[in-house]
C-alpha cells in the first residue's frame, strides 16, 4: 500500500509520520499515534463523535484523509487537560450531567471548544448550531448546551 | 482504516498548470478534492469512484477568496461554505437567499470543510448552494489545457454528478453579477428529517426585482426534482414585466411545479416532491417579494 510521509502538530508535539494514503486523520490519531480519545460513530460525518479541532476550527477526523492534513495543527481531547487539571468544558460536562456512556463526549466538547476560541460569549442558539453535527444517544441535548455556556462563562472568569 | 479507495498516489499541486497536467496525465483514475465531504464518505464509495486512484488535492492553488472585481462578487472554488456566512459582501439585499442556503448546507462543522466550489462540481440534484447561484444569474471561471473560459451556472449541471467539465478542467471561481439593492431573494429547503444533517427533499431559490408592483425580473430555481438543480424559466417567465399578486404567484408556483421532473427514492416520492416544489416555490416568492419592498 502506497506510503507518504507527513508531519502534524498534535496537542503541541510536532509528529513526524508515515501514513498510507488511505489512512483518514481518525486512523492516524488512534491507531498510530495511540490517541483514542477521538471516536468513530458512523464514519460518514452524521454523527460528530470524531470531532477534533484543525488550525482551530472543528472538523471531522473521519472526513479528512491524513496527508490532507499535512503540516496542520490538531488539538484532540487529549489536548484539553492541563497535567491533572481538567479544562473547564471538560468540568462542565461532568457537574451538568452531559455525559452518560461518553462516546459522543470528546466530540461535543471539541466542537464547544473550537466554538469558546472564536466566540467566547456564545448564546443559546450559536451553541445549538455548534453542537449541530453531534449526536448522543443516551444523555439529550439540553445538558451539553448547558455544559458549553457553562465552561464559557467560567473560562470568561477566568480571563478576567 | 475504512476508505474504499485504492489510492496510488495523492498531489498538491502548487500552480494550476500542475494541477491540470496531472488531470490530464491521470484521466478517469484521476479526481480533484477539495474539501473531500463528498468524496470521501463510504457511502459515495460507489461505482463512481471506484477507478479513481489518484487525488489531486487544489487547496494550495490560492482558491480560498471573496473579493470584489469590475462591480462583480468573486469566490474562489476552494472557498469554504461557512466563510460566506461571515462574509460582509454578502449581507445585503440580493445576497440573504445564498446566506440562507449556506447556513441551510450540513452543519456548521462539516461547512468548515465542504467548499462552494465542490458542491456545484459534485453536481448532486440537491445541492443547496447551486440554487441561490442559479438565481443570481451567476458564471464560473473554469481552467484547463486550453486556458481559462467561462461557463453560465445555468449550462454548468449535465446530469446526476455530471457537469460540463471536460478532462483536465478545473473549477477556479464562481462570479455573481452585480444586482440592485432593490432585488428581493429567498432560499427554502424542506428536509427529510428536520435535523441539520439532511439533504433536501425538495430546495427552492427565487429573487424578484420590482417597481412599485411590477415585477423587472424574477428567477426561479429548483433542486431535488430533477436530474440538475434547473432555473424553471416558463414559471418566472408569466411574472416578469407583470403586476404581481398573489394569484400570479401562485400560478407561477404551479408551473413551476410542472417544469420539474422528480423520481421516487428512499427519502420522498415524486408526487410529494412535486406538491412540495409548487407549495416551497410560492412561499419564496412571497419572501422574495415582502423583501424587494425593503
Ligand atoms: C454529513 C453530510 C451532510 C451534507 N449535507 C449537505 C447539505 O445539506 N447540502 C448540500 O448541498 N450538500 C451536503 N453535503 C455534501 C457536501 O458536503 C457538499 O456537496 C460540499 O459542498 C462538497 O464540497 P467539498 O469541497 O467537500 O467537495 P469534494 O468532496 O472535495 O468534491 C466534490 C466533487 O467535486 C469535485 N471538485 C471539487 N472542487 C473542484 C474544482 N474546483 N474543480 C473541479 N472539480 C472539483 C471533486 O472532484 C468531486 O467530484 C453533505 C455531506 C455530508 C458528509
Ligand atoms: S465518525 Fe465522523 S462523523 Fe461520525
Ligand atoms: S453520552 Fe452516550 S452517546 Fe452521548
Amino acid at each position: 500500500m502506497k506510503k507518504k510521509n507527513i508531519w502534524m502538530n498534535v496537542n503541541g508535539e510536532w509528529h513526524d509520520l508515515t501514513v498510507t494514503l488511505q489512512d483518514r486523520l481518525i486512523d492516524t490519531l488512534r491507531d498510530q499515534i495511540g490517541l483514542t480519545g477521538t471516536k468513530e460513530g458512523c464514519g460518514e460525518g452524521e454523527c460528530g463523535a470524531c470531532t477534533i479541532n484543525l488550525n482551530g476550527k472543528a472538523v471531522l477526523a473521519c472526513l479528512m484523509l491524513s496527508v490532507q492534513a499535512d503540516g496542520a495543527q490538531v488539538t484532540t481531547i487529549e489536548g484539553l487537560q492541563n497535567g491533572t487539571d481538567l479544562h473547564p468544558l471538560q468540568t462542565a460536562f461532568l457537574t451538568e450531567s452531559a455525559v452518560q456512556c461518553g462516546y459522543c463526549t470528546p466530540g461535543m466538547i471539541m466542537a464547544g471548544h473550537a466554538l469558546i476560541k472564536q466566540n467566547p460569549d456564545p448564546d443559546k442558539t450559536t451553541v445549538k448550531t455548534c453542537l449541530a453535527n453531534n449526536l448522543c444517544r443516551c444523555t439529550g441535548y439540553e445538558q451539553p448546551v448547558k455544559a458549553v455556556l457553562k465552561a464559557a462563562g467560567e473560562m470568561r472568569r477566568k480571563i478576567k | 482504516m475504512s476508505l474504499q479507495y485504492n489510492l496510488e498516489n495523492y498531489y498538491k499541486p502548487e500552480t494550476m498548470k500542475q494541477a491540470v497536467d496531472l488531470l490530464l496525465k491521470f484521466g478517469k483514475t484521476a479526481k480533484v478534492i477539495a474539501g473531500g465531504t463528498d468524496i470521501l464518505p463510504k457511502r459515495q464509495c460507489g461505482a463512481q469512484f471506484d477507478t479513481i486512484t489518484h487525488l489531486i488535492d487544489i487547496s494550495n492553488l490560492g482558491l480560498n477568496y471573496i473579493k470584489e472585481s469590475k462591480g462583480n462578487l468573486c469566490i474562489g472554488a476552494s472557498t469554504n461554505i461557512n466563510s460566506l456566512v461571515t462574509a460582509s459582501a454578502f449581507h445585503s439585499n440580493p445576497y440573504i437567499g445564498l446566506i440562507e442556503a449556506a447556513e441551510a448546507h450540513s452543519t456548521n462543522t462539516i461547512r468548515n470543510q465542504a467548499t462552494v466550489g465542490g458542491n456545484l462540481c459534485n453536481a448532486s440534484p440537491c445541492a443547496d448552494l447551486a440554487l441561490p447561484l442559479l438565481a443570481l444569474s451567476a458564471c464560473v471561471v473554469v481552467a484547463g489545457p486550453k486556458g481559462n473560459h467561462t461557463i453560465q451556472l445555468d449550462t454548468f449541471f449535465k446530469g446526476p454528478n455530471c457537469t460540463a467539465l471536460l478532462p483536465g478542467e478545473i473549477l477556479l471561481e464562481i462570479i455573481i453579477p452585480n444586482h440592485q439593492e432593490t432585488t428581493g431573494a429567498s432560499f427554502i429547503k424542506l428536509r427529510h428529517h428536520q435535523t441539520e444533517v439532511d439533504m433536501a427533499v425538495v430546495n427552492v431559490a427565487t429573487q424578484l426585482l420590482l417597481d412599485g408592483n411590477n415585477c423587472l425580473r424574477a428567477m426561479i430555481a429548483l433542486g431535488s426534482v430533477g436530474p440538475t438543480s434547473f432555473l424553471a424559466k416558463k414559471a418566472a417567465g408569466i411574472l416578469s414585466r407583470q403586476t404581481l399578486n398573489k394569484k400570479l404567484i401562485e400560478q407561477a408556483a404551479m408551473l413551476a411545479a410542472d417544469e420539474s421532473a422528480p423520481i421516487d427514492d428512499n427519502r420522498a416520492t415524486a408526487g410529494y416532491r412535486k406538491e412540495m416544489a409548487a407549495v416551497l416555490v410560492k412561499n419564496s416568492l412571497e419572501k422574495s417579494w415582502e423583501r424587494s419592498r425593503k
